[in-house]
């Protein structure tokens, strides 16, 4: 397959992705800027048959996820049993006790679930993260997906790649499920979050209503979006893209002042669905990955289909050892950080760095996580009229409405330096399309 | 028919308001510009006084540039247009992204105005993506009162400027009648003895400009 017809139009995708004002924000120096997420017209493609054992993976994954979250903040039958140790349930940054006991509307947490994968040099697929909170980045190639459509409607002609403009459809079916009674609303902090032009974007194609925290109000135990005419109008689901912590300061912190006060109350009683449900950060911690592969054995029986990255947890004694003598091949990541912070590859530290890391880990061996360092594939991107390899990961999506559902595309990162694995957009990574086959 | 916040309907009447500004501002520095290029070196003193911004320009040169694009400059052109796209960029789920476009795109030619030393022709362009917006507006956005909010913040912000600037007089009757036209579509609470008296000050023989301003400034208070 071509998959480089559409590099001649790179310029006027580009052009489109700015006038639709396709952009993220970033704090450089305190200082606020839009700045325009770099798009690589050259896409990702992955054949039908390889999808569908991704998908396979991916389902099965996130309904292991949804079952633990449910299980640690209920019965706790996985840590009575000994599969999950409580110390990393409880002493994450993740886990939170307000959820114990608190049932979200039809048993789902995981509403949004973003997975990270690589796929290694030999073709195999390995998950290198889940992000159960507040995951983003569908709405970009959602977009470029339709300018690039706009710009060479030949390149998809006859090449049966499945439309990804339909993840608005999936995201709407996910909010109805729940939806307790009446409006769906998008939750931002405001135009100065790194994603608003998504919020902003998703309200606009799910036709849900972009609110901020003081357009929304609790009266009787019930959400309320007040109109301008003073009408107040019912909310039954909120996704909500501000994080946990942030939520409601009268459950949460205190002085957050984007929140909603009282909504975890509501949302508590079932007359609201949060999505995702709060909590979920139990979950995705990075220590509570290496046992993502044990849970899907222990609560659906099976094999988990999609590999972790060999990971090792220093908190076990054997892992430490093994961490310590195979330092340099190993990539080490704080648990409490996201974003291509706190993740470092011992082969970039000099001298100094390794002994200061080796006694921080040492010292706080909960605080990390170290894993074999994937050599993932690159895919070529156009730079200054040149191909050049580039590392390149996939973010996969997977929606839970009565079934797990998995969105046929992805937002597919690449780091724009050559040297480094890290792709995320934080970084000054840019991204790619990704084209799954239908046949 | 969606529901839009307090904040929200705030927003769609400034983003009417701005954009206007910028484009009818726009219009008529075009227009002196010309005239300034060979006589009336200090026309640009009686147009801020009209407007009412604080005359700070050192020359005809030094108004051209810095009222239409210095961002420090409060009243400049440039601080207009941020204004309109800061509204802008919090309704696009109101206004839908190819209506936004149309603002986003109006930032851009600014930016490059500013960099150019014949910058009439792409404030041109500034204007030609305004005028496009409010088509769009009209074409596009379903919701009746988000469109009557728009246009409502730009026909006040019209009779505005063309009663400062003491413009014509038709052109301003003409705003006046739509704006009783569209007012009660907005769903906004707005003073109607105001309203009254804004009808009867436009068919006065002579034109009381500044009382005209000051009850249209005052029209949804
Ligand atoms: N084991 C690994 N091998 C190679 N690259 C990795 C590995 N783990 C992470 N990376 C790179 O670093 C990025 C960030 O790591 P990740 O675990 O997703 O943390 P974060 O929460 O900061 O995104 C990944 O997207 C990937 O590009
Ligand atoms: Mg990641």
């Amino acid at each position: 397959m071509d998959t480089r017809g559409l590099c001649q139009y790179s310029d006027s995708v580009n052009e489109l992705l700015a006038r639709y004002g396709v952009k993220f924000g970033i704090y450089k120096n305190n200082q606020f800027r839009e700045q325009l997420f770099p798009f690589d017209t050259i896409p990702r493609v992955i054949g039908a048959e390889e999808f569908s054992f991704l998908e396979k993976g991916l389902k099965q994954r996130v309904q292991a996820l949804n079952l633990f979250i449910k299980d640690i903040y209920h019965d706790k039958k996985i840590i009575k049993d000994g599969i999950v140790p409580e110390e990393f349930v409880y002493s994450g940054s993740g886990y939170l006790t307000q959820c114990e006991k608190v049932m979200p509307s039809k048993e789902i947490y995981t509403h949004i679930s973003g997975i990270d994968l690589v796929q290694a040099k030999d073709k195999s697929w390995y998950i290198l993260e889940d992000n159960l909170r507040v995951p983003s980045g569908a709405s970009y190639p959602m977009i470029a997906r339709d300018l690039c459509r706009k710009c060479s409607p030949q390149t998809f002609h006859g090449n049966h790649i499945e439309d990804n403009r339909n993840y608005a459809k999936l995201l709407r079916k996910t909010f109805d499920y729940v939806n307790t009674g009446g409006h769906t609303v998008i939750l931002t902090p405001g135009r100065f979050n790194a994603a608003y032009f998504e919020h902003s974007f998703l309200a606009e194609q799910t036709g849900a209503h972009l609110a901020s925290g003081h357009e929304l109000t609790v009266e009787n135990d019930h959400l309320y979006f007040i109109d301008y005419s003073g009408k107040k109008e019912q909310v039954g689901a909120v996704y909500r893209r501000i994080s946990d912590e942030y939520l409601d300061p009268m459950n949460f912190l205190e002085e957050s002042v984007i929140g909603i006060p009282h909504i975890y109350d509501v949302y508590r009683k079932g007359n609201v669905a949060l999505l995702n449900a709060p909590g979920n950060g139990v979950a995705d911690d990075k220590g509570i990955y290496y046992f993502v592969p044990k849970m899907i054995k222990y609560y659906l029986g099976e094999d988990a289909i999609l590999s972790n990255a060999p990971t090792y947890l220093p908190f076990y004694p054997e892992d430490m050892d093994y961490v310590l003598t195979h330092f340099d091949d190993l990539v080490l990541k704080d648990v409490a950080e996201a974003g291509g912070y706190g993740v470092v590859f011992a082969n970039k530290m000099s001298k100094q760095e390794k002994e200061d890391f080796i006694a921080l880990l040492k010292a706080e061996p909960r605080r990390f996580i170290a894993q074999e360092v994937i050599d993932f594939l690159d895919i070529d991107i156009l730079e200054q009229g040149e191909f050049v390899p580039r590392k390149a990961d996939l973010r996969a999506f997977v929606l839970m409405a009565d079934e797990p559902m998995v969105w046929k595309s992805g937002l597919t990162r690449f780091s724009r330096n050559p040297d480094s694995f890290i792709v995320n957009s934080s970084q000054g990574g840019g991204f790619k399309d990704t084209w799954v086959l239908s046949q | 028919m969606g529901i839009i916040s307090v904040e929200h309907s705030d927003r769609l009447y400034w983003l009417g308001r701005y954009s206007e500004r910028v484009y009818t501002t726009l219009k008529i520095f075009a227009d002196r510009y010309d005239s300034m290029i060979d006589l009336e070196e200090d026309e640009y003193a009686d147009f801020c006084e009209r407007q009412e911004i604080p005359n700070i320009y050192l020359s005809a040169a030094d108004f051209a540039r810095r009222y239409c694009f210095d961002e420090e400059d409060p009243n400049s052109i440039i601080s207009n247009l941020t204004r309109a796209y800061d509204n802008a960029i919090v309704l696009r789920e109101e206004i839908g992204s190819v209506t936004l476009s149309y603002i986003q795109m109006a930032v851009y030619a600014m930016n490059k105005a500013k960099q150019s030393d014949a910058p009439l022709l792409e404030l041109q362009r500034v204007r030609d993506n305004i005028v496009a917006f409010w088509g769009i507006v009209d074409d596009s956005v379903d919701d009746e009162h988000v469109r009557s909010i728009i246009k409502l913040g730009k026909r006040i912000e019209r009779i505005d400027i063309y009663a400062r600037m003491h413009l014509d007089k038709k052109e301003m009757k003409r705003e006046i009648v739509k704006l009783n036209r569209r007012i009660d579509r907005t769903g906004l609470h707005f003073s109607s003895k105001r309203l009254a008296h804004i009808n009867y000050l436009i068919e006065e023989d002579v034109l009381d400009h500044e009382e005209l301003v000051q009850e249209i400034e005052a029209l949804l208070e």
